[in-house]
């Protein structure tokens, strides 16, 4: 009797986690592998062929996912040197009563319309735009601002600054004080303190922080679509062109396998090369 | 010593606070020139709400809100509604299955995109809102999935037992002792399940087809024929929606960002 019970206890919760599992099967399991199925087969029930992947393979490409994974590094690279220091201000430097409304101004661009934040840096880089006028004010000008590398790397590092340090600080925040005022008292300066004690205890938030922005960033499509000009493709833009303008699905869908296969390569070749950083600072 | 700590303490200050500055700039830059008369380029000719008026009398872009409100509100409530189905059918069993659904927010979107497209296109499945609550539940999945669990984990389950011995049914302590206890997170999850649908392009883009738009989709193709100061208005409503949503978040849970 007992064990009748157990049964349909289990097959009760079972029934519970149902809708989430399927779900999950259905909208995220699925979908990867018929883009998988749309690279390699003309059709839904056909042999495989690599024709689409032969196509994919070109310098160009290469260049395409080389300059998007370039792009991301750069920008979680920038977002973490610069995040670091505010997420470290916030969590311990600044008066207890101003932290939750520092985290305040940190969440709301997060939470904010990704194309409202673009959007903004219109008026900021525009030909008639803010700083064209504050530039003028000081004798410079330098015409049009839009549509370079420079301004699409600004506008990525603005927009994906909060998700760097959102993570930080939260493990920046669940250091203990007494921890860095004993390095402190037996004689460690306060270089050596930042990369023996502090660095090293807040690594889950560095890495959760980077790979959060590496992985976000590298899919990114509005802001090289909308700053970076027509001249440049990144991954997002040209699998979009794939699918939208060319209409050439299968080998769109290749160029994704392709590229994630790339990304995913590059990924665990960071996570090594983080571990080895710290590992390096810690004997500083 | 003590003078080289407070110079570097306060040039951290200044740091942050410029760095602080960057952030808003452009934001505040938008909201100020949404209550310029003239439009954009010119410079500042006085204090008007006539590109509000504008926003509140253009039918597309209320169209668009609609769209997008509908489809937050559904997508929102199925994700919060299966988290919380999932979390409490997963007492009974050892394994934590909560990681496989950080996938969801840890994939480049346009892969998941790309992937949905295929999958709708591969079955007939016709684009419209259908697909578009479909998409956008699986990406409030990834997020309300760790918030309901987190809250889940602190319930005593002694409680449970307890409501159960005391002669309860399973749905009676369900919904009077379970639901209860969680409904902060489900308030915080379902509040940050609906920004983020708000927020999201990409899955919108390729799973909305052409009949359907939602605001970023709208805002997107504005920006791409041209700035008119009607989005700034709207950009502005936008920005003191999230602003209000961020509050009652953080005053349902205080340590909300600190997982």
């Amino acid at each position: 009797m007992k064990i009748f019970k157990k049964i349909s206890k289990s097959e009760k919760s079972f029934f519970f986690m149902a809708p989430a599992l399927a779900w999950q099967i259905c909208f995220f399991l699925l979908p990867l592998l018929f883009v998988i199925q749309l690279s390699m087969c003309t059709n839904l029930f056909q042999h495989a062929t690599m024709e689409y992947f032969l196509e994919v393979i070109k310098i160009s490409h290469f260049f395409v996912i080389f300059r998007s994974l370039l792009l991301a590094s750069i920008t979680a690279t920038c977002c973490l040197f610069i995040g670091y220091p505010v997420a470290y201000y916030v969590a311990l430097c600044a008066p207890a009563r101003m932290k939750s409304k520092l985290m305040f101004l940190i969440v709301l661009p997060f939470l904010t319309n990704l194309l409202v934040q673009v959007y903004a840096w219109f008026f900021i880089l525009e030909k008639h735009g803010v700083l064209n006028k504050f530039l003028s004010l000081l004798g410079f000008d330098f015409g049009h601002l839009l549509n370079n590398q420079f301004a699409m790397y600004l506008v990525m590092f603005h927009v994906y600054l909060p998700f760097m340090i959102m993570p930080l600080y939260s493990s920046l925040e669940k250091i203990n004080i007494r921890l860095v005022e004993s390095s402190l008292d037996l004689g460690a300066s306060y270089f050596q303190t930042l990369c023996r004690v502090i660095v090293p205890l807040t690594i889950q938030g560095i890495k959760t922080g980077f790979f959060l922005v590496y992985v976000t960033s590298f899919g990114e499509y509005v802001i090289p679509s909308l700053i970076a000009g027509q001249k440049k493709y990144f991954v997002g833009t040209l699998i979009s062109e794939y699918f939208f303008i060319g209409k050439d699905w299968h080998v769109g869908a290749a160029f994704t396998c392709l590229s994630s296969a790339t990304f995913i390569i590059s990924i665990l070749l960071y996570q090594v090369a983080l571990h080895k950083l710290v590992n390096r600072l810690q004997r500083v | 010593m003590f003078k080289f700590i407070n110079f570097s303490r306060s040039a951290l200050a200044v740091f942050v606070a410029c760095i602080y500055i960057f952030l808003y700039v452009p934001i505040v830059v938008l909201v100020l020139y949404s209550f310029n008369q003239g439009g954009f380029p010119d410079a500042w000719t006085g204090f008007s709400l006539h590109w509000y008026q504008d926003l509140f009398h253009s039918e597309e872009i209320w169209r668009a809100f609609l769209n997008s409100i509908i489809v937050a509100c559904t997508s929102s409530f199925l994700s919060v509604t299966m988290s919380l189905l999932l979390v409490h059918g997963l007492r009974h069993y050892k394994q934590n299955l909560v990681p496989l659904f950080y996938a969801n927010a840890l994939i480049p979107d346009i892969v998941l995109a790309v992937g949905m497209l295929a999958l709708f296109s591969c079955l007939f499945i016709p684009l419209g809102l259908t697909t578009l609550i479909a998409g956008h539940t699986l990406l409030g999945l990834g997020f309300a999935m760790p918030i309901i669990k987190g809250r889940y984990d602190e319930l005593d389950k002694s409680l449970i037992e307890a409501s159960l011995d005391l002669g309860a049914s399973m749905q009676y302590t369900f919904f009077h002792v379970i639901v209860p206890f969680l409904y902060p997170a489900i308030l915080v999850a379902f509040l940050l399940s609906i920004i983020i649908s708000f927020d999201d392009f990409l899955i919108s883009f390729f799973c909305s087809g052409s009949s359907v738009q939602t605001l970023s989709l709208y805002i997107f193709s504005m920006i791409r024929s041209g700035i008119s100061p009607i989005v700034n208005a709207l950009s502005t409503l936008l920005l003191i929606g999230s602003c209000f949503m961020l509050l009652i978040m953080m005053m349902f849970q205080r340590n909300l960002f600190r997982d």
